[in-house]
C-alpha cells in the first residue's frame, strides 16, 4: 500500500514524518538529521546542493544561495513582503514577466515553487530511503494565512519534485492533529501558539462536528514575522559578549569562530536553562591578546536569561490579543491551547501563555515536529491507511502457569499482540510424578496466587520416570478474539490434555490497572518471593541428588561420609519448610561441600566406565535449549 | 477441556427421493454462488496475508536497519560533547610556551592527556577532519569566511579555525575553514 507522507516544508526547516504501522515516524535524512534547513544553494559546477550543506558553503557562495524563499512563493514582486526582502537577502529577486517575484541565479530566473521544490525532493528521498519503497503522494502544509496563490504554488512544488500533493493544510491543523484533539469528542476552539526559530504565528481554529466529520475552520491569525528563538540566542550572545569586553575590553564579534563558538554556546545554554536553575558558559582559548590566551567563564541562571529576553515574550502577546479579537472569541471561550515550535520548551513562554489563557497549554508532542506528525496522520487517513490497518488487540496482562514453589512463569508477556502463540517444555518435580497440573494464571505478579486463576487441568499417565526427564510441552494460543486455548502435551507419549479459556473469564479494565499498578509497588516483595524459591527448589533438588548419589554409591561411601551427608540433608530439610533465605542457602551450601567428595569419587568412576562405552544421563534437562531447568512442576498427588 | 477429535460430518436422513429433486436443483445453484463467494473470501484473504506478511518483512527489514544505526552513531551525543575537550587540550598545547622549563612537566602532561583522548576517540571510529590545503567540501566543511589569496588554489581551504570530526563516517562536526576566494565569475556580480 502505498504511503503518503506528510512533509512540514518550514521557512528555515523541513520535516518529513509518516505513519508506519500505528504511530507516527519522523524521518532522519541522509545525514542523520530530522529537520533539514530549507535552504538550496547552486554552485559553479552546477551541482545543486540542499539542506546542510547548502548551508555550510552559503559564505563562498551568498548570491546563488536561497534560503527563505517561503517569504516569495506565490507573490508577487511588488509585494510589501517581498520588497522588504530585497533589501535583506543577498541573492537577486526578481520580477518574473506574469509579475510574480523570481529569483536570479548565475543569470538564470527560476519560480520559487522550483527552489521549494529541491527541499521537497530531499524529504522525498529521506522517505524512500527509510522505506524501501517509492513515494509518489504527500500532504504539506502551509501557515494559516497563506492566499489560494501561495497555497497553489506550494502545490506546484510538489509536483516539480515528483509528488501528487493530495491535500495542503495549514500548519495550526496539523499541529492540532498531531496533538489527537479531532479525536476529542465535541465542538472546540484552539489557539495555537506557533514560537519557532525565525517567525511567530498565532491561529485561532474551530474544529466542529459536521455530519461525522470533523471540520476545521480557521477563525483568526496574527503574528510577527521577526520573532523566534534565533531573537533569543541573539540577545544572550550579546550579553555573553559585552560581559566579556566589561572583563578583558575585548570586542569578541570581530572573531568569527569567537562568534561561532559564542552562538553554540548561547544556544546550548539557553536550552540547559530551560530544565535547570543555573548553568555556566565556559569556553576556554575563547580568544588571545599580548597577555596569553583568554577564557570565558560565566555563570548564567534562569532569573538572569528571563530578565534578559522577556521584552520579547511579551511582544508575542500583543498578536494573541489581536487573533482572538479578529476571531471574536474572549479567552474563555478557548478550550485548548497547543504550543508548537521549539523555542516554546522555555518555561518564561509556557508561564506567560498559561497566564493569558487561564490555563496550561498542551505540550506533549514535541513542538519542533508537531506539524510534519499532524501532515502526516492527515496522510494516513487520505490513504486509507487508518481503515485498511487492522487495529490489533494486545493482551492486557502477562498469562503463564504455576511452576514449583507456586511461582507465576509466564508464557505470553503483556501488551503482546495478537493472535499469538508460545509454546515452553516444562517437566516433573518428583520422581514418578505420572501427572502435572496445569494452572493458568493471569497477571503481573510473581507469586501465581497473587494472580488472577484462568483454570487448570491435568495432564496424566506420564511415564514413570526420575524427575525432570519427562517433556511437557505447554502451548498458549490465543486467536483474535481473545479466546485462549491452553494445552499440554506429554512429547514421550502424545497424550494430550488443553483447555479454552474465553475473554470474560479475564479480568476487567479497572482490574488490570490496579494488577498493573499492585506489580509495580511490590516488585521488592515478589522478587524476595522468587528468590525464595529458587532457593527452595534449587535446595530440594540438591536434596534429591544427594540422596541418589548416596544410594547409588552403596559401599563405596564412607560411614563417614555417609553420616555427614545424611546430617546435612536433614538440616536442609528442616528449614526449607521456613521463610529464611540465607538459611535455606546457607544449608545447600553445607549439603554441597558435605556431598562433593563423594561426587568427585561417583563422576571419577563414571567417566572411566564412559570412556569404555557408556551413555551419558540427563538427556532430558541438559540437550534441549527450551527446556528451563529450574522449572519443574508442581506435584499434585490427586488430579483434581 | 478440550481434545483434539474427528468431527463427523452430519448428514441429514435422505427424504423422500422423488419430492426433493426440485429443491436439490435449486440448492445446487445457490450452493455454487455460495462456492463462489467462498473462493473470492479466501482469494481476498489469501491477499490479504500475502500482504501482511510482506509488510512483516519490511518491518523486520526496517528495524534491523534501524537497530544497526543505532548501534553505529550510539554514541553521536556523547562524541559530540567530547569534541570541545578535545579542542581544548589541542588549544592548551598551541599557546604553551615549550621554551618555558617550569611548565615542561604541565606541558608535557597536558601533550599525554591529549593523546589518550584522541586515541580514545580513534578506537570508537570518531576521526578527525583536518582539510588544510584541500578543495572546500560543504559536506564536511563549514565556510566562516572567505578571502582573497593569489597564491593559492581558488576555493581550497586556507585556514581551518577548527577540526571537523565524523563518527563511522558520518559527519559529527563540521571543520570550520577560511576558504580562498575563486576567480570571479563571467557573470556579472552586481546586486
Amino acid at each position: 500500500m502505498a504511503k503518503i507522507i506528510g512533509i512540514d516544508l518550514g521557512t528555515t526547516n523541513s520535516c518529513v514524518a509518516i505513519l508506519d504501522g500505528d504511530k507516527v515516524k519522523v524521518l532522519e535524512n541522509a545525514e542523520g538529521a530530522r529537520t533539514t534547513p530549507s535552504i538550496v544553494a547552486y554552485t559553479d559546477s552546477d551541482e545543486i546542493l540542499v539542506g546542510q550543506s547548502a548551508k555550510r558553503q552559503a559564505v563562498t557562495n551568498p548570491k546563488n544561495t536561497l534560503y527563505a524563499v517561503k517569504r516569495l512563493i506565490g507573490r508577487r514582486f511588488g509585494d510589501d513582503v517581498v520588497q522588504k526582502d530585497i533589501e535583506m537577502v543577498p541573492y537577486k529577486i526578481v520580477k518574473a514577466d506574469n509579475g510574480d517575484a523570481w529569483v536570479e541565479v548565475s543569470g538564470r530566473k527560476m519560480a520559487p515553487p522550483q527552489i521549494s521544490a529541491e527541499v521537497l525532493k530531499k524529504m522525498k528521498k529521506t522517505a524512500e530511503d527509510y522505506l524501501g519503497e517509492e513515494i509518489k503522494e504527500a500532504v504539506i502544509t502551509v501557515p494559516a494565512y497563506f492566499n489560494d496563490s501561495q497555497r497553489q504554488a506550494t502545490k506546484d512544488a510538489g509536483r516539480i519534485a515528483g509528488l501528487d500533493v493530495k491535500r495542503i493544510i495549514n500548519e495550526p491543523t496539523a499541529a492540532a492533529l498531531a496533538y489527537g484533539i479531532d479525536k476529542e469528542g465535541g465542538d472546540r476552539v484552539i489557539a495555537v501558539y506557533d514560537l519557532g526559530g525565525g517567525t511567530f504565528d498565532i491561529s485561532i481554529i474551530e474544529i466542529a462536528d459536521v455530519d461525522g466529520e470533523k471540520q476545521f475552520e480557521v477563525l483568526s491569525t496574527n503574528g510577527d514575522t521577526f520573532l523566534g528563538g534565533e531573537d533569543f540566542d541573539m540577545i544572550l550572545i550579546n550579553y555573553l559578549a559585552d560581559e566579556f569586553k566589561k572583563d578583558t575590553g575585548i570586542d569578541l564579534k570581530g572573531d568569527p569562530l569567537a562568534v561561532q563558538r559564542l552562538k553554540e554556546a548561547a544556544e546550548k545554554s539557553k536550552i540547559e536553562l530551560s530544565s535547570s536553575q543555573q548553568t555556566e558558559v565556559n569556553l576556554p582559548y575563547i580568544t588571545a591578546d599580548a597577555s596569553g590566551p583568554k577564557h570565558m567563564v560565566v555563570k548564567l541562571t534562569r532569573a538572569k536569561l528571563e530578565a534578559l529576553v522577556e521584552h520579547l515574550v511579551d511582544r508575542s502577546m500583543e498578536p494573541l490579543r489581536m487573533a482572538l479579537k479578529d476571531a471574536g472569541k474572549s479567552v474563555k471561550e478557548i478550550d485548548e491551547i497547543i504550543l508548537v515550535g521549539g523555542q516554546t520548551r522555555m518555561p518564561m513562554v509556557q508561564k506567560k501563555v498559561a497566564d493569558f489563557f487561564g490555563k496550561e497549554a498542551r505540550k506533549d508532542v514535541n513542538p519542533d515536529e508537531a506539524v510534519a506528525v499532524g501532515a502526516a496522520i492527515q496522510g494516513a487517513v487520505l490513504g486509507g491507511d487508518v481503515k485498511d490497518v487492522l487495529l490489533l488487540d494486545v493482551t492486557p496482562l502477562t498469562l503463564g502457569i504455576e511452576t514449583m514453589g507456586g511461582v507465576a512463569t509466564p508464557l505470553i508477556d503483556k501488551n503482546t499482540t495478537i493472535p499469538t502463540k508460545k509454546s515452553q517444555v516444562f517437566s516433573t518435580a518428583d520422581d514418578n510424578q505420572t501427572a502435572v497440573t496445569i494452572h493458568v494464571v493471569q497477571g503481573e505478579r510473581k507469586q501465581a496466587a497473587q494472580n488472577k486463576s484462568l483454570g487448570r487441568f491435568d495432564l496424566a499417565d506420564i511415564p514413570p520416570s526420575p524427575r525432570g526427564l519427562p517433556q511437557i510441552e505447554v502451548t498458549f494460543d490465543i486467536d483474535a478474539n481473545g479466546i485462549l486455548n491452553v494445552s499440554a502435551k506429554d512429547k514421550a507419549t502424545n497424550k494430550q490434555q488443553s483447555i479454552r479459556i474465553t475473554a470474560s473469564s479475564g479480568l476487567s479494565e479497572d482490574e488490570i490497572k490496579k494488577m498493573v499498578r499492585d506489580a509495580e509497588a511490590n516488585a521488592e516483595t515478589d522478587k524476595k518471593f522468587v528468590e525464595l524459591a529458587q532457593a527452595r527448589n534449587t535446595a530440594e533438588g540438591l536434596v534429591h541428588a544427594s540422596q541418589k548419589t548416596l544410594l547409588e554409591a552403596g559401599d563405596k561411601v564412607t560411614a563417614d561420609e555417609r553420616s555427614a551427608i545424611e546430617a546435612a540433608i536433614k538440616q536442609v530439610e528442616e528449614v526449607v519448610k521456613g521463610e529464611d533465605q540465607a538459611a535455606i542457602e546457607a544449608a545447600t551450601q553445607k549439603l554441597t561441600e558435605a556431598s562433593s567428595g563423594l561426587a568427585q569419587k561417583m563422576y571419577a568412576e563414571a567417566q572411566a566406565k564412559s570412556q569404555a562405552g557408556g551413555e551419558s544421563q540427563n538427556t532430558g534437562t541438559n540437550n534441549k535449549d527450551d527446556v528451563v531447568d529450574a522449572e519443574f512442576e508442581e506435584v499434585k498427588d490427586e488430579p483434581k | 477441556m478440550t481434545e483434539q477429535q474427528n468431527n463427523p460430518v452430519e448428514t441429514e436422513n435422505p427424504a423422500a427421493p422423488e419430492d426433493q429433486t426440485a429443491e436439490t436443483v435449486v440448492d445446487i445453484a445457490s450452493l455454487q454462488a455460495e462456492i463462489e463467494q467462498l473462493q473470492q473470501q479466501l482469494a481476498d484473504a489469501k491477499d490479504q496475508t500475502l500482504r501482511t506478511a510482506a509488510e512483516a518483512q519490511n518491518v523486520r527489514r526496517r528495524a534491523e536497519k534501524d537497530v544497526e544505526s543505532a548501534h553505529k552513531y550510539a554514541l553521536e551525543k556523547f562524541a559530540s560533547s567530547v569534541l570541545s575537550v578535545a579542542d581544548n587540550l589541542e588549544r592548551t598545547l598551541e599557546v604553551a610556551d615549550r621554551s618555558n622549563e617550569a611548565l615542561k612537566p604541565l606541558t608535557e602532561g597536558v601533550e599525554l592527556t591529549s593523546k589518550t583522548l584522541f586515541d580514545a576517540l580513534t578506537r570508537f571510529h570518531v576521526e578527525q577532519v583536518d582539510p588544510l590545503g584541500a578543495p572546500f567540501d560543504p559536506a564536511f566543511h563549514e565556510a566562516v569566511a572567505m578571502v582573497e589569496n593569489p597564491a593559492a588554489e581558488p576555493n581550497t581551504v586556507l585556514q581551518v579555525m577548527q577540526k571537523g570530526y565524523t563518527l563511522n563516517g558520518r559527519l559529527l562536526r563540521a571543520a570550520m575553514v577560511v576558504v580562498a576566494k575563486g576567480t570571479p565569475k563571467k557573470i556579472d556580480e552586481n546586486a
